[in-house]
């Protein structure tokens, strides 16, 4: 078996070293955020301020990158995290990755900083480090065209260089937009990585896996997530859905419905300002949206972007939309966490709490305000702390709308409480994906699971977060797990009996389901591919042998290792929150069970999972896992 | 092993200006050099070497092809799942991904869009994950 090869570039000496990767850390973590998590919990010092060159940054391909599998272009950033102080994965899916694996290196590990602006660029496993002044204060796009176009690029905007809680990194036009990893390459003087090479990925039976991978991308698409809906209308094509079951947030998150969302969905989308659909390189499904901004075709929004810049400031424009989209990515910031602070100051604002000249419905000032955040100027400058920071300043921490302090995305959890309780135990903070995304079983109607219920929902959460965990650290996007539900339910609809069946048998067996975990990797000792097409593909692409149990276990694995680095940076169960407007106000006034039950649900969660009653891993459950650190 | 290039090269850049991985450095009228971490033996600078002064893998003089014989890769749209690989593994920028023949079509594919650029190296067959890509046409006559 082909062991990955990670390489540690200390910026601060300018040296270059390799940084071998055993067999047994490899099989145990695959890749991409696991095995990162497990590297930085060796690597970062405790309690290194993660706005500073001290902290460290690990971005690593997967095993699948680059093996022509469908969807696995991805690649990962690993650091502390700018917004929570605890461990942050950010997640893209431009070029950058798999050029950085076609370089000869799965994974490069950066520490210290550079003395001045500088860039890396990685040639044939080549390493240097050049000065990059003449690049420093452009913008995301510009400072792209300045390399070779078949080069991978990772860059970042001046959000960046100026130090935005929630500065992104960008590669092409997509964007590793979460917990601050531009911010924390530009505390390291970094503006941009390069890498471009001509090494293939050696797949340990090519026949075998051609034949399967053929299957795969078949079974994507004919399925009608990946195969129809996705490509067709995108991501922002949930909206609809959410909307209907009032899981749409409007205005800061205190309603659950937008009265003009018909003017925002994916459906509208398509019919109106979209070109055409695309992809990330590899990828069958292409879900990515090209709209027109300013006569120039780009990437369009996503559902998040659309959700917080729209309903959830009450902004009813498209156009408007696509701009605010094509400017927080150019000047390198997250549109999650930029949204959700925006809709907080406009909060602040109307309560009178602080004023940043914004208004909810009003576009004005808008645009002005995200390049000041950008830019470090002006009253805006604040803004790019992030809402955690500025309910310190200002109050309103009771609508500041996000956990450990990173910004929720646009699915309100009031009514789809098992994403509540997933936003809360998220290890990077307020995020859907790393919260397991039970929106998608619970509101934006693929199966319909009853979304106020506290029961099932540690027992469903954690099943999909372990399989979020090993699907990213297999390298594959997370989209393609969507074809894991029964494509027939899809299709049926959420209100039909058989799918409320499905739905109403998801919450019964929670036992069973919470007892998984105990048993694996041993339950479920095979590859099937309508149960997760990964694990057939991840064998016959490395060798490794593979069950689905297996595969699941290493995504359990990977999470319990993220919380292990928060405990040790200070984290406690009490960061397992809401703000108090999800945990304690209804959404709807005559209904006191739509609020985010999490007093229930997070103790029945720490059980399921093998924690103390303080959320702490059990030595038990760690020896389980075979995880040998200690905390 | 990388192809090399021997001291017959008259250094015309023709080879440095066809190598789909710009894997060929070298001035003008002098002799060329092929980066071994680079080249992926595609053969296209021994198809172009006017001097037969190109190295393949096994140490053999390359033949010079002419262009009209010459493969171009053939795309089967029905397999074709647009996913792009073929389009970012071409250094000449030849192939695109079709535009939608109408408002909600999803229905595109990869098709060589830029026929004169293209150097007959055949990264992109090999590259396609679905074997959806034929190197065809040219045969020898």
């Amino acid at each position: 078996m082909k062991l990955p090869k990670y390489i540690l570039i200390n910026l601060a000496s300018g040296t270059v070293s390799d940084y071998p990767i055993s067999q047994e850390l490899y099989e145990k973590y695959l890749g991409g955020k696991a095995l990162a998590a497990r590297l930085l919990f060796d690597l970062m010092p405790v309690g290194v301020k993660a706005l500073s060159a001290d902290n460290v940054i690990i971005i690593n391909t997967s095993p699948m990158n680059g093996t022509g599998a469908p969807s696995s272009s991805r690649f990962n950033m690993t650091f502390k995290n700018v917004m929570t102080n605890g461990i942050a994965s950010s997640n893209c899916g431009g070029q950058f990755g798999v050029m950085l694996k076609a370089s000869g290196y799965d994974g490069i590990i950066l520490k210290g900083g550079a003395e001045s602006p500088s860039y890396i660029e990685i040639l044939d496993g080549d390493v240097s480090i050049k000065s990059a002044e003449h690049l420093w204060g452009m913008d995301a796009e510009k400072v792209q065209e300045e390399f070779n176009p078949h080069w991978g690029k990772l860059v970042i905007g001046p959000a960046g260089e100026n130090g935005v809680h929630y500065a992104a990194a960008v590669s092409g036009e997509r964007v590793a937009g979460r917990c601050g990893a531009g911010a924390v390459l530009g505390a390291k003087n970094i503006k941009a990585i390069v890498a471009f090479g001509t090494n293939r990925v050696e797949l340990y039976d090519k026949e075998k896996f051609d034949v399967y991978n053929r299957k795969f991308i078949d079974f994507l698409r004919t399925h009608p997530m990946t195969g129809n809906a996705l490509p067709r209308y995108g991501s922002a094509g949930l909206l609809n859905n959410a909307n209907a079951s009032h899981a749409l947030p409007t205005k800061n998150f205190s309603r659950g419905q937008y009265e003009k969302h018909s003017k925002i969905t994916g459906e509208t989308l398509a019919d109106t300002v979209l070109t055409r659909n695309s992809g990330c390189v590899s990828c069958p499904i292409r879900c990515e949206r090209r709209v027109m901004v300013n006569g120039k075709e780009v990437k369009g929004p996503e559902y998040e972007t659309v959700g917080l810049f729209g309903s959830n400031i009450e902004i009813d424009d498209l156009d408007f939309i696509n701009v605010v989209n094509f400017e927080a990515d150019i000047l390198g910031m997250d549109s999650i966490s930029l949204g959700g602070t925006i809709a907080f100051a406009m909060e602040l604002q109307e309560k009178g709490m602080a004023d940043f000249g914004l208004h909810f419905g009003s576009k004005e000032g808008i645009l002005e305000a995200i390049r000041d955040i950008a830019y470090g100027r002006g009253a805006a400058k604040e803004l790019g702390l992030g809402s955690k920071l500025l309910a310190e300043k200002y109050g309103g921490k009771e609508f500041a709308v996000n956990a450990k302090g990173l910004e929720l995305a646009a699915y309100e959890p009031r009514r789809s409480v098992g994403m509540g309780l997933g936003y809360a135990t998220s290890n990077r903070g307020g995020c859907h994906l790393n919260g397991g995304y039970v929106a998608l079983i619970e509101t934006v109607g693929v199966v319909s699971v009853d979304t106020q219920t506290p029961k099932g929902k540690a027992e469903l959460g954690i099943f999909f977060q372990n399989m979020i965990e090993a699907a990213s650290s297999a390298g594959f996007c997370l989209f393609t797990s969507m074809a894991i539900i029964p494509g027939f339910l899809s299709q049926l609809g959420p209100a039909h009996p058989i799918t409320r069946f499905v739905s109403k048998f998801l919450i019964t067996v929670r036992p069973i389901l919470g007892a998984l975990w105990g048993m694996m990797p041993w339950v479920l000792p095979f590859n099937w591919m309508y149960l997760l097409p990964y694990t057939q593909s991840l064998k016959l692409a490395t060798g490794m042998p593979m069950t689905s149990g297996k595969f699941l276990q290493i995504g359990e694995r990977c999470f319990n290792t993220e919380r292990l680095f928060n405990l040790r940076e200070g984290l406690t169960s009490a960061d397992d929150s809401l703000c108090d407007r999800l945990t304690k106000v209804p959404q709807d006034p005559s209904r006191a069970d739509t609020v985010v039950p999490l007093a229930k649900m997070l103790p029945r969660y720490y059980k399921v999972r093998g924690w103390d009653k303080n959320g702490v891993p059990t030595p038990r459950k760690l020896k389980k896992l075979g995880i040998d650190i200690k905390i | 092993m990388a192809y090399f290039i021997t001291e017959d090269c008259i250094g015309c850049t023709l080879c440095a200006r066809s190598c789909p991985v710009e894997a060929i450095a070298g001035k003008l009228k002098e002799r060329h050099v092929i980066n071994p971490k680079r080249c992926v033996e595609c053969g296209v600078c021994g198809n172009v070497c006017n001097n037969a002064a190109i190295l393949n893998s096994k140490g053999e003089k390359a033949v010079k092809i002419p262009k009209a014989e010459w493969k171009k890769p053939i795309v089967d749209k029905e397999l074709c799942s647009a996913c792009a690989i073929c389009v970012h593994a071409c250094g000449k920028d030849c192939l695109s991904i079709s535009l939608p023949q109408f408002r909600g079509d999803i229905k595109v594919f990869a098709y060589l869009a830029n026929e004169k650029q293209c150097v007959s190296c055949g990264l992109c067959a090999s590259y396609c994950p679905l074997h959806a890509i034929t190197m065809k046409g040219g045969e020898q006559k």
